[in-house]
């Protein structure tokens, strides 16, 4: 085998497809092996995901929300696995507001706001606590967001087991559900909110500005590409470490509010078998992008078609298994393995010609 | 007293064995210069297989086998693309994360749902009679084998200049592939073991998600030992001890069940904050070009 630079890259949106393509066929395969999944209602299952938006549309703004935080650090070469913990953080904070406070019944467009942004703050926050290490020791980032996910799990399931346990829950074990006033309105026709249409176009478009007209959005790409260039200009790496990170984690965080106020109202013990998982699907999002802002909401369209697929093969065919699936995670995992792997072994070849060559 | 020590060193023994062979594994594939973080992922899967094999099979040799081999070939894999093909290693672990927890789940859930209509899982039990003394003899043995393959061989030099400075290694007559398929292979042949014994000798019970978080455990134990095969007991030790008694120590002090969950976790950020800032990092240093992308593009032109 013999792998050679192509004079020329392909296209930068020809890898994503093929791995795409790919891993789907992985995916089906193994369904098929393991499960015994018919790869017909596999497929279907997978064509109802890609043509029905209305359903998508609440994991879209999700998953687009979560793919533009994590491409914000990506874009300066720090790897955020931590997203899934920075969301729970941001549902805990945006549960406080609509449980704990009087605001709700005040001004409850304030205090839909005030989720929102209290979520934000406390993702930062987490995302902050594990950029500090990275910057000034060099522990890398990865474990420590990773782990950091479990640890957040876990703070909140004190929480909803201790002081939040609700008043009105019988005997499950969860918070109250929120006030009917913060409860997020849903764009008729379809499961996303109008909170998070708003919150996805102001992020997107904020990003935007960011990373193109902003001296620490060019900070952050040039971390990415070149941090000794940073450093011997006298910007400190360190910081802009913490900066890409904790900007990262800022928006990861809204999303937390979104599903509290935009899907499940309430938070289930234990949090880590109810979560849906974003934080991690994200990551197929920034990476399928190909850390192109513009490709973030059609990689994360592809992505929660495949998602909802995952979720709506379990819920249809999965059969006598499906009632032991939790959090429709399983599949879903499959998907994003596959999907991703093909992704990273490709892209060799948007840059490099393999050749096989049979040695005589 | 002598009662409570004995208690203790039979109740720790198999999470202590658990831990140890997960991550003295991924510190011989990271000696060798391949960035592990598909370990979590691969370390959920052998606990699933484990448990499915053990379910079918009602056999813990086989059970535990079957997640040995599979576990190694995810290990060649790794090796395999990361050297091969001028791709990120961490990406390559991740994605590999993430289909290991899939695969997982799918591998466990038809095993558990015949577990649910009375079939039984075959398991090991460290008692007191007489079991328990392996699982240490086992985690020893291991330690001086592999502390003497790295430290000792002429394979060893050769996974260590492959994890230094592949490029030199490779001009010094090094096959740096077949030295980290070797140093992979083996390494995730351990990871398995070790998921096989976190399941069949200490848990002993499976659902969606078992395992998951564990692996990155070992990851810690690992980095915060400094990869070092001895150092490693100890730190595996400090984190078995922790493992088997974080429920107790939530209780003696009155805190919610949900805290001793988090004690490991918690530790693991702890371990490795330690060993960064401590001369630990210094002495213990990890390979030079781990995680660095090696590609011998220009040579085969």
């Amino acid at each position: 085998m013999v792998i050679v630079r192509r004079v020329k890259p392909l296209p930068y949106w020809i890898i994503p497809i093929i791995a795409l393509l790919a891993g789907i066929a992985i995916s089906v395969i193994i369904l098929y092996v393991l499960m015994g999944a018919s790869p017909a209602a596999v497929l279907s299952a997978i064509v109802y995901g890609f043509t029905r938006p209305g359903v998508v549309a609440k994991t879209f703004v999700a998953l687009t929300i979560v793919g533009i935080a994590l491409l914000v650090s990506f874009k300066g070469s720090i790897w955020n696995i931590g997203g899934e913990g920075q969301i729970t953080f941001g549902l805990m904070a945006a549960t406080w507001v609509a449980l704990f406070t009087a605001l709700p019944y005040i001004n409850p467009g304030l205090a839909q706001v005030s989720m929102i942004l209290l979520a934000m703050v406390a993702g930062g926050i987490w995302a902050l606590l594990a950029a500090l290490p990275r910057a000034y020791l060099g522990l890398d980032e990865v474990p420590v967001t990773l782990i950091m996910n479990y640890i957040a799990y876990y703070i909140v399931d004190i929480l909803v087991r201790g002081p939040w346990l609700g008043k009105h829950v019988y005997n499950y074990i969860r918070t109250d559900t929120i006030p009917a006033q913060v409860m997020f309105p849903q764009v008729p026709g379809t499961t996303m909110t109008w909170d998070g249409l708003f919150l996805l176009i102001i992020l997107f478009v904020g990003v935007w500005y960011l990373l193109r007209n902003t001296s620490i959005g060019l900070r952050i790409r040039i971390l990415g590409n070149n941090p000794n260039l940073l450093r011997s200009s006298g910007i400190s790496v360190p910081l802009m470490i913490i900066v890409a990170l904790t900007i990262s984690g800022f928006i990861a965080g809204s999303v937390g509010a979104l599903y509290l106020g935009g899907d499940v109202y309430r938070i289930s013990y234990p949090v880590e078998a109810h979560t849906a998982n974003y934080g991690y699907t994200g990551i197929l999002v920034a990476w399928l992008s190909m850390l192109e802002l513009i490709a973030v909401p059609i990689a994360a369209y592809i992505v929660s078609a495949l998602y909802t697929a995952g979720i709506q093969y379990q819920i249809l065919v999965g059969g006598h298994l499906g009632q032991l699936l939790t959090a429709g995670s399983a599949i879903v995992d499959v998907f994003i393995g596959s999907i991703l792997l093909m992704y990273t072994i490709l892209i060799t070849i948007s840059e490099y010609k393999i050749k096989i060559i049979v040695k005589r | 007293m002598f009662e409570s020590i004995a208690s203790f060193i039979v109740g720790v023994s198999a999470i202590f064995l658990a831990y140890y062979l997960a991550a003295v594994g991924h510190g011989l594939m990271e000696k060798s210069g391949v960035l592990n973080l598909a370990i979590d992922g691969v370390f959920t899967l052998g606990v699933a297989i484990a448990f499915a094999v053990s379910v079918y099979t009602f056999s813990v040799p086989l059970a535990t086998f079957i997640a040995m081999i599979v576990a190694a070939l995810f290990g060649l894999m790794l090796a395999f693309i990361t050297t091969k093909l001028p791709i990120s290693h961490g990406a390559a672990g991740l994605s590999t994360m993430f289909l290991g927890y899939g695969l997982a789940a799918l591998v466990g859930l038809p095993a558990r749902q015949l577990q649910i209509n009375g079939r039984s899982l075959a398991t090991i039990q460290p008692s007191l009679g007489g079991t328990w003394i392996w699982f240490y003899v086992v985690a020893f043995v291991v330690a001086i084998g592999i502390w003497y393959l790295v430290e000792k061989t002429k394979i060893g030099a050769a996974i260590r200049a492959a994890g230094e400075n592949p490029a030199s290694a490779e001009a010094l007559g090094v096959n740096v592939l077949a030295v980290r398929l070797f140093a992979s292979g083996v390494g995730y042949a351990l990871i398995g073991i070790g998921a096989a014994v976190f399941e069949l000798a200490y848990t002993q019970v499976w659902s969606q998600g078992a395992g998951m978080g564990y692996g990155w455990i070992a990851f810690a134990i690992s980095l915060s030992a400094g990869r070092h095969p001895i150092l490693i007991l100890i730190s595996a030790m400090i984190f078995a001890a922790l493992d088997k008694y974080r429920f107790l120590i939530a209780a003696t002090y009155n805190l919610p069940p949900d805290v001793g969950k988090m004690l490991p976790f918690v530790a693991a950020i702890a371990a490795m904050i330690i060993f960064m800032v401590t001369p630990l990092k210094r002495k213990l240093a990890p390979p030079k070009s781990l995680g660095k992308i090696y590609f011998r593009e220009e040579r085969t032109v």
